[in-house]
């Protein structure tokens, strides 16, 4: 059973229109009554505004866009560290990289009046200037890079060839910055407060701006198209660093890639909902026994599950409580949680860790 | 000319010298066992061959070039690797392991081509293993599976086969399969085999050519007839054995609670 670039389109395709149609049927749903033929009368005129069309076009479709490329960010973010850390357990979250990023970001907003944060932000605002990046997200990513590094040193010390070592890191590393991030809260000042810990909670608010939904999605697309590019490296290293390098995989360079575009990817979905977790340990998980294991098929169905997930995800947290609205980070925890030690019990028990 | 030249090769980790001076010449198309005590260099010197590790001092050539030198995906088309049996974290087909050997010739390809399926088939043709190539590995026995990552390294078109006790996991018959396939390898494909193990019987009875290192940086070279000597192993393993001859070949059984009443 080989894999044929038109099996790959097909199953894309495939996948992709049945996330269109979870999409245009989620946005439908919501505590204020929306109809088709409403929102196609348009905007209304000067005065009177059609409200259903200002619901649709300005909260439920960039609301429904952002759950999609969150969603995708988060799950091919998983299955890029179950695959390189060999880890059928890991995920963004779990890992700690997700409150890396979140620490970034909350550094970025806490500190952004101050004068040494401008200091600093000048030297490197050529970054921002470069890549249409907030420096938000640049902080995120740097967050969530230098969070990666610190799980992959540990789980190397501690040996990446068990299951739960990595996991323990990972554990280690969430509460230390969990810890950082409450006493930066505790000194915040009261305005900035609640909307940051909604935020942390995983809650999709949508930007200011809304071409930030659009740059955001952009990015997010461009790493999953640089990962999909890794498949066949991926498949190989998740047989190990030494089978990688005597297969003729430049094992240093390609981790190192990969890590950067899961980084990315992740510190663009933090720095836009807050902490999601569990995203990128159920759906690579529920995808992998769909499709198998090949991360060339992987990546991309994981993406489009993801968003996916994230979309009906979401829907339900907007619905369940209206006319208030849950945290998405909570429906997916509730998800998640179980299904975690599921998850654990089965590969503590089963699978024979072979040497790194 | 030979394939592998090691040229007064040393090497070892702070203080602690693993290897020192060795100089080995391996010619095309021989099977070699490489065996010696734990800690005698052994997973060193296939570090060294396969270019994971750089050598203190001395150079390691594989067909006239420095191996070191090389990039990762020039010495993966030299030299290919089989380790311990391990069963793999994801559930990947046979079909698709096999298929991993041709990254180094895919060169950033995504997507596999005609002449890839043909030397994955071929490779699981010859290793026996085409009548499960859709299973996964997780759902094959031991002996399978071995199988399995040497058509792998088969596929992989090199002419140099590295294992690094291939066998240690295999009760009698699957080690014996294996030796077999790896002889097969060696006449009819023309390989150079370099193997480490434990298992001096059968190293002797397979293969050309023996590397046996001690634990004090000494090693000696040649066919098992001249190495394989039970005074030498008795001083170098630290045991007591019997050494007798089945069809002019020789074997060695280590002596445990007979070493007082040995025979002979």
């Amino acid at each position: 059973m080989t894999l044929t670039p038109q099996k790959l389109v097909l199953r894309s395709i495939l996948a992709g229109s049945i996330l269109l149609g979870v999409m245009v049927a989620c946005v439908w749903i919501g505590s204020q009554e929306v109809s088709l033929v409403e929102v196609l009368k348009g905007p209304g005129v000067e005065g009177s505004p059609n409200i259903q069309y200002i619901i649709f076009m300005q909260e439920r479709l960039p609301r429904i866009c952002l759950a999609a490329i969150v969603g995708a960010a988060l799950a091919c973010a998983g299955v890029v560290f179950q695959a390189i850390l060999r880890n059928p357990l890991a995920d963004p979250y779990i890992l700690g990289v997700s409150s890396g990023a979140g620490l970034g970001s909350i550094v970025a907003v806490l500190f952004s009046g101050t004068v040494i944060y401008g200091k600093i932000a000048g030297h490197f605002g050529w970054i921002s200037e470069a890549t249409g990046m907030s420096s938000l997200m640049i902080m995120a990513f740097v967050g969530a890079m230098l969070t990666v590094w610190l799980v992959w040193a540990i789980g190397r010390v501690t040996g990446r060839n068990h299951v739960t070592g990595l996991l323990l890191a990972g554990v280690v590393v969430n509460a230390f910055f969990s810890a950082l991030i409450m006493f930066l809260l505790s000194i915040a000042r009261a305005r900035q407060l609640q909307s940051t810990i909604f935020w942390l909670m995983g809650c999709m608010i949508l930007p200011e701006n809304p071409l930030m939904v659009w740059f955001s999605g952009g990015v997010v697309l461009l790493g999953i198209v640089c990962l999909l590019m890794l498949g066949n490296s991926l498949n190989i290293l998740s047989f190990g660093s030494e089978d990688a390098q005597s297969l003729g995989v430049p094992v240093k360079r390609t981790c190192f890639l990969a890590f950067a575009c899961a980084a990315l990817i992740t510190s663009v979905a933090v720095s836009l909902s807050g902490l999601i977790g569990f995203v990128g340990l159920v759906v690579p998980h529920a995808v992998r026994l769909v499709v198998g294991p090949d991360h060339r098929l992987l990546i991309p169905l994981s993406a489009i599950t993801g968003a996916a997930f994230l979309v009906v995800a979401d829907t339900i947290a907007r619905v369940v409580i209206a006319p208030a609205i849950l945290p998405v980070g909570v429906i997916t925890a509730l998800v998640g949680g179980p299904f975690f030690l599921i998850l654990l019990i089965r590969y503590t028990k089963n699978i024979q860790w072979g040497p790194a | 000319m030979s394939l592998i030249e090691f040229d007064k090769v040393s090497f070892g980790y702070e203080q602690v010298p693993i290897l020192k001076d060795l100089t080995l010449s391996v010619q095309t198309n021989l099977f070699w066992a490489i065996i010696g005590p734990n800690g005698s260099g052994k997973s060193t010197f296939l570090n060294l061959l396969s270019g994971q590790i750089k050598p203190q001092h001395g150079t390691v050539c594989v067909d006239q070039q420095v191996i070191t030198a090389m990039n990762t995906a020039q010495r993966a088309q030299k030299i290919s690797l089989v380790r311990q049996e391990f069963i793999p974290v994801f559930g990947y087909s046979v079909f698709q392991t096999v298929m991993m050997a041709r990254y180094a010739r895919q060169s950033r390809r995504l997507f596999e081509n005609a002449a890839d399926r043909k030397a994955v088939h071929a490779a699981l043709e010859a290793t026996d293993t085409l009548n499960f190539a859709e299973r996964p590995l997780d759902h094959l026995s031991g002996g399978e599976r071995q199988r399995v990552f040497i058509a792998r390294a088969l596929a992989q078109e090199t002419p140099i086969l590295l294992l690094d006790e291939p066998t240690s996991h295999l009760d009698l018959k699957h080690q014996i399969k294996i030796f077999d396939l790896l002889k097969q390898m060696q006449t009819q494909q023309g390989k150079t085999i370099l193997l480490v193990t434990h298992d001096i019987n059968l190293a002797v009875q397979y293969c050309d050519r023996v590397l046996l290192l001690g634990s004090d940086e000494a090693f000696f070279q040649g066919p098992p007839e001249q190495v394989l000597d039970s005074g030498r192993i008795e001083s170098i393993f630290g045991v007591q054995g019997y050494q007798g001859r089945i069809q002019k070949e020789k074997f060695f059984v280590p002596l445990g609670r007979f070493s007082k009443d040995r025979p002979g």
